[in-house]
This record gives structure tokens, C-alpha cells and sequence, in this order.
């Protein structure tokens, strides 16, 4: 490992930013559909986990006031998410989950994941960096290697 | 305040520079067979190591107004909520040269007799670099997403041409693009495990000037790349042309 200083650190910030132009195309699609800003927390039962490319998706429902409310909840892909420690069945239908989410801007009941508490306490983020093995969860707000790089 | 600025990066430059000649090779072809991963979308994570940055796309006068109106458009979308489609939504390929760097999904080359394989993680993309052989003609090659690629080794840097690319396939950063286009690749080590690979753009139909942005990716010794079938796509673009999710059940 190199050393690093403060003058490594600031080439850092600047090369980010004069490099954005080079930035390469996004995953599958802009997330911008979804309000990261105004996260939610579902806490719910599991009614499917679909490990499946472009996306992997968690189907919850969540108990309400008067009665349940369904949610499809957008994940990375199955690349993405075994880089951060997931596997395909990491998640089991009937497992009470706890998910905040970034919900859709349109009021629909579907939103991306940024991190989950899983049935056995574990928690998981919606990606990590990439090549670092699996175990490393994203920063709060997640999803940050399935984000478009631009 | 900006003439500071630009300073630091001719000196930031200046420094790097040095810093990758100190990594180069001693001239001999390096084995480039395995797994990569684009280092911060391509852009570099390491400042040492990171490539220069990307050179400005500058279109003929007749192309420009209508590329930069697509580009405020489909920000001022974006910013509404209301991203504009992409072909990925539709779960088509990125084709060239887009594939080379597609989020953090890596790259595998594959190193055979006469061929280089290039095999994307993300939709699963091939591509076959013929080596030592003589580029075809243009109008020869049937347009497609990965055209016709042949490649040669100039010292410690493999050089690939590539002609043929369909004109509707999305571009570099949404640049349009015509049958002239041309794309040059020169890979080579910055270190060990660090390759770069400049890519230029020339396209005499469209470019007044080439296009050239330096891809950054980091050696992922052992892994084991992921199937990628695009079967379960939830994205679609509604009756407005917005990209929406579909709900399960």
C-alpha cells in the first residue's frame, strides 16, 4: 500500500472531479424514478425474492393500520449484490425483513433498496465496492455501485 | 481562484504521469487473460494510478445544437424524476464502445492463438479481437454492435482497431455516431494489476476532433465471472416515453 497524504487526497477529489466526463455508461437505468432523498422503513413478510438479472427483487407485505400493503422493492444485480455478501437465498419466502427504501416519486408502491435487516439480524446493503469480496455493505442510502456513474 | 485551480492540474497531471512511466513495463506483452473490474466506473479509485482526464466530444456545427438540446433535455428529466429511456431499459447490449465500461460489472480477456476474447459480465457481451490480420474495408463489415476488431501488440501495448459499429447503437456518452466511425484501443499495465485502455473516437462524419477518454481497471485475481440474462426486466417506458417500474406481486 502506498503511502497517502493530504496532498494524495486532494488529487483524489480533483481528479473525480475532472474526470466525470469519462464516466461510463450506466448499469441498466437511471434511478432518478426514485426519491432517495425521503427514505422509508418497511418492516414485513417476505412473499417472494427473485434473484434475476437486470434486477433482483424482494416482494413484501407490510402490515398496516387497516389492512396490508404490498411493496416490490428494486435490488443490483445478482453480480453486484454477491460482491456485498449476498446469495440467492440469503432471503426465503415468510422471513420478516426490515428494508428502508427509496420509494418511487410516483406514489406507486415500488422502491430501490438501500439496506436490509435480515431474519437472522445480519445487514445488508444494495451493493458494495466491486472486487473486494463479499461482507462489505453499502454506505447508508446504498445501491452505490448500481447507481449510473453519471 | 480557476488559474489556481488549473495549475494543481497540470501539476496533479504532471505528477501522475511520472508516477505511471515509474509502473510501465519493460516492454514485454503482459498476460491480460482474467477478470477486471473498471476501477470507479472507469474512472480510476487509485489518484496515482488514474487516467487523464476524458477529452471534450466536439461535433461538426450541423450536429452540436441538436446533441446539446438532448442533453438538456434528458437532464432537466432526470432531475424531474422522469428519466428518458435508454436502451438498457430494454435490455439491449451496450455494444462498442460503451461495453468496455459498464458500472462495476468486470471484464474478462481470454487469450487464445490468433484471438482475444473480450467478455463483458453486464448483458453478457462478446466480443473477438482478430489478431495480426489486416483491418477489413468499412463498407465490408456488416454493422453490428462490436463491429470488426483486429489487434496487434506494439511493444507492452495491444492495440485494437474497430470498424463497423451500427449507427444506431448509442454512443459515448450519448455522441451520435456514423459508419465512418473508427475506435482505437491501446491497453497496456500502469502496474501489475492496473490496466488502462485509451480509447479514441475518430469519426470524420460526425467528430470535428477525435474523442479519446482512457478507461482504468483493477486485476480480480480467481473470480469466477456471473451469468447475466436480462429475464426479469421491470423497467418500461410508458405512453409519455418516462421509464417506469412494474410492480410484482
Amino acid at each position: 500500500m502506498r503511502p497517502r497524504g493530504v496532498f494524495a487526497d486532494s488529487f483524489a477529489v480533483l481528479l473525480v472531479v475532472f474526470a466525470l466526463g469519462s464516466a461510463p455508461a450506466r448499469a441498466h437505468h437511471s434511478f432518478a424514478m426514485f426519491d432517495t432523498a425521503n427514505p422509508v422503513t418497511l418492516t414485513g413478510v417476505v412473499t417472494g425474492f427473485e434473484w434475476t438479472n437486470p434486477h433482483v427483487y424482494i416482494e413484501l407485505d407490510v402490515p398496516e393500520a387497516q389492512g396490508v400493503k404490498h411493496w416490490s422493492i428494486e435490488l443490483g444485480s445478482p453480480s453486484i449484490l454477491m460482491r456485498a455478501g449476498w446469495t440467492f437465498n440469503t432471503i426465503k419466502k415468510g422471513d420478516k425483513v426490515t428494508a428502508v427504501v427509496s420509494p418511487l416519486r410516483n406514489g406507486e408502491p415500488g422502491s430501490l433498496l438501500s439496506r436490509i435487516t435480515l431474519a437472522d439480524g445480519r445487514m445488508l446493503g444494495n451493493g458494495g465496492p466491486a472486487g473486494v469480496g463479499p461482507g462489505v455493505a453499502a454506505p447508508a442510502g446504498g445501491a452505490a455501485e448500481t447507481r449510473p456513474a453519471r | 481562484m480557476i488559474v489556481a485551480a488549473r495549475a494543481l492540474v497540470i501539476i496533479a497531471l504532471g505528477a501522475m504521469t511520472a508516477h505511471t512511466t515509474a509502473h510501465a513495463q519493460t516492454g514485454q506483452r503482459p498476460d491480460l487473460t482474467g477478470a477486471w473490474v473498471p476501477l470507479g466506473g472507469g474512472r480510476g479509485l487509485d489518484p496515482t494510478l488514474a487516467p487523464p482526464p476524458a477529452g471534450p466530444i466536439v461535433l461538426k456545427p450541423e450536429y452540436a445544437p441538436a446533441f446539446e438540446a438532448k442533453r438538456a433535455a434528458d437532464a432537466e428529466a432526470t432531475r424531474r424524476g422522469e428519466p428518458p429511456p435508454s436502451d438498457a431499459v430494454l435490455c439491449l447490449p451496450y455494444g462498442m464502445p460503451r461495453m468496455m465500461a459498464v458500472a462495476s460489472y468486470p471484464v474478462e480477456f481470454l487469450e487464445t492463438p490468433g484471438q482475444i476474447t473480450i467478455v463483458t459480465e453486464a448483458f453478457s457481451e462478446v466480443r473477438r479481437v482478430f489478431l495480426d490480420q489486416p483491418q477489413l474495408p468499412i463498407d465490408e463489415v456488416p454493422p453490428g454492435y462490436y463491429g470488426h476488431s483486429v489487434g496487434r501488440w506494439m511493444g507492452d501495448t495491444l492495440v485494437i482497431d474497430t470498424v463497423g459499429i451500427k449507427e444506431s447503437v448509442p454512443g459515448y456518452n450519448g455522441m451520435p455516431h456514423s459508419a465512418e466511425m473508427r475506435i482505437t484501443e491501446r491497453l497496456r499495465l500502469v502496474a501489475p494489476d492496473v490496466l488502462h485502455n485509451q480509447i479514441t473516437i475518430e469519426d470524420p462524419g460526425v467528430l470535428a476532433k477525435p474523442v479519446v477518454y482512457t478507461l482504468a481497471y483493477r486485476r480480480l485475481p480467481g473470480y469466477k465471472m456471473v451469468e447475466f440474462i436480462c429475464e426479469n426486466n421491470r423497467e418500461y417506458v410508458d405512453e409519455k416515453g418516462r421509464v417506469r417500474m412494474r410492480l410484482g406481486q
